[in-house]
């Protein structure tokens, strides 16, 4: 800033905090393959999410070597992020978790959010956004102290897709989302 | 400020711009210039609120952020606000907080949704609030700056910007200043807030989507009058759910019109309630003819095409105000973007508020 000014008020209320302290990146241990875990999943209510989420379910049960998927809930508000008790729930019911799909303002926000939160506690996840809402996601990152939290992208939109095009974009996306959740890499 | 020969005081137009250009900085600004917030400057604000400077007013889960009375204050001076108009914001920010979507992702939404704040009661004429011609327009301090108060508030405190963590996917004109004075003057019926069980100075809120004016000047027929309220609040453009949730805001002329003809509030919403809504055969072509309880409507499969469904849920829930100028029938659907509480909440003075519990005034007090 060029000039600085005696005097006048701010009105944000976030003072010094605001500029942040370093980002703190939390990132779960990674399992070296899905083989034999159990799955969560997080419906964030959106259009098309939970269908997409269990397609990807199902690929990773089938394919990938994981055991089952074992935890499905929907939020009750997709604009907040998830609380300890959810998170707690999760942590006893499965090793990895995939939420999303981010595919409005404010529930993608909330879902880098959850995918931060759920990273602290220890599990992996991956957090699935279209590419939309990249500058929400990073600003809700800032927001969490994790400004370089990385999720999976895909195209927007995912509302319009029929119930194939569901199918096909898990499919797409399911080896990204294994090497986001384990020490694979991304095929 | 010096004062110059001739005893009237000399501003120093370079700081005055130099304080402007401060805030541009700083990211505070909503586009427009602000006024510098200074200490007395906001001082005399929280005198007129009568409130704690510290009492907290509103919290954000998602952002963890926190307003409090005191930056309510610095918002409001920012935005061009006189402290006078203090109390107002106050009660309007209240007002908000009460509404659900305010508390979910409302901020942040696509939609990009606007407060819509009523005011009813003497203040409206104390504070030279507009209730008459170009109510939705510009020209009025009150009604330009209340608005914008609680929008650089949403933007300051809660940190929610546009591009950012405010994601309008084309937003609405004149997002922070919708604030309208009710005409009782010229209204055939008792105030909006009274008939809610809030007599005397009050505000009454919701989130807007967007206003959509019906243009309705040559009949005298009530109910065609009414269906032309009905094709515009039935449209399906608008309808995302289940149902969706609209209000009017009649010019004088027509809710005078509808008060001949023996209506009272309450029979403008249930007609409007009936009338509003497609049928299942001009819905399957826009492909929302389906709906789950609460969930979104989507391309169905048809089933009886003749089936009217109606657009709102419970007139309850359909605000029916007056405002603008008798000058012609021209009025307003106000469209929400989610829903309406239906509860005003009281403007008090600084003296009230002091003694207040929480700065509202308890309920069996107003309806004692």
């Amino acid at each position: 800033m060029s000039h600085t000014l005696h005097g006048i008020l701010d009105p944000t209320g976030a003072g010094p905090a605001q500029v942040q302290a370093p980002p703190v990146a939390d990132r779960a241990r990674r399992p070296p393959s899905l083989a034999g875990l159990r799955v969560g999943l997080l419906d964030n209510t959106k259009h098309n999410a939970l269908l997409f989420l269990r397609a990807v379910g199902d690929l990773l049960t089938t394919e990938h070597g994981a055991r089952e998927v074992s935890i499905v809930e929907t939020k009750q508000n997709f604009s907040v992020p998830v609380d300890r008790s959810i998170v707690d729930r999760y942590r006893e019911h499965c090793d990895v978790v995939i939420t999303g799909v981010g595919d409005c303002g404010s529930c993608s926000a909330a879902a880098v959010a959850d995918g931060i939160a759920f990273e602290r506690a220890g599990l992996p996840a991956a957090v699935v956004l279209t590419d939309a809402f990249d500058i929400t996601g990073r600003a809700m990152a800032q927001v969490q102290g994790d400004a370089d939290y990385e999720w999976v992208e895909t195209e927007h939109p995912m509302a319009v897709l029929t119930e194939d095009e569901v199918r096909a974009r898990a499919r797409t996306l399911v080896s990204e989302i294994v090497g986001r959740l384990t020490m694979a890499e991304a095929a | 400020m010096d004062a110059g020969q001739n005893g009237h005081q000399r501003v120093d137009a370079t700081m005055a711009q130099a304080a402007i250009e401060y805030a541009y900085d700083q990211g505070w600004s909503d586009g427009l210039p602000l006024v510098p917030a200074t200490r007395d400057l906001v001082d005399r604000f929280l005198a007129a609120g009568g409130r704690p400077a510290d009492e907290v007013i509103g919290h954000l889960q998602q952002v963890d952020r926190t307003v409090t009375v005191e930056l309510l204050a610095i918002n409001a001076a920012m935005a061009g606000c006189r402290p006078e108009y203090f109390p107002v914001v106050l009660a309007a920010w209240r007002a908000l907080t009460k509404e659900r979507a305010t508390s979910g992702g409302g901020w942040q939404s696509t939609s990009g949704p606007a407060p819509l704040v009523i005011v009813n009661g003497a203040i409206r004429t104390e504070l030279g609030i507009n209730h008459s011609g170009g109510v939705f327009g510009p020209g009025f301090r009150p009604n330009a700056t209340i608005g914008r108060a609680i929008g650089l508030t949403v933007r300051n405190a809660y940190g929610i910007r546009p591009h950012e963590l405010e994601q309008a996917t084309q937003g609405l004109p004149g997002r922070w200043s919708i604030v309208v004075a009710e005409n009782e003057e010229e209204s055939p019926w008792p105030p909006l807030a009274e008939d809610l069980g809030v007599p005397g100075d009050a505000v009454t809120t919701t989130l807007l989507r967007t206003c959509e004016f019906v243009d309705n000047r040559h009949t005298s027929d009530p109910e065609q009058l009414l269906a032309d309220f009905a094709d515009t609040i039935g449209r399906s453009g608008a309808w995302i759910f289940q149902h969706a949730g609209a209000g009017v805001v009649l010019c004088p002329e027509h809710a005078q019109l509808l008060a001949r003809a023996g209506y009272s509030r309450r029979d403008v919403a249930r007609w409007l309630v009936e009338h509003s809504g497609r049928t299942t055969a001009q819905l399957q072509a826009v492909g929302k003819d389906d709906a789950g309880q609460n969930g979104v409507r989507f391309p169905g499969q048809g089933g009886d095409p003749e089936r009217f469904q109606p657009t709102l849920a419970d007139p309850d829930r359909v605000i029916v105000a007056v405002a603008g100028s008798r000058n012609a029938g021209i009025s307003m659907v106000v469209r929400y973007f989610a829903d309406w509480s239906g509860t005003p909440v009281p403007v008090i003075g600084p003296e009230a508020a002091a003694t207040t519990h929480d700065g509202t005034i308890p309920e069996g007090a107003l309806h004692g």
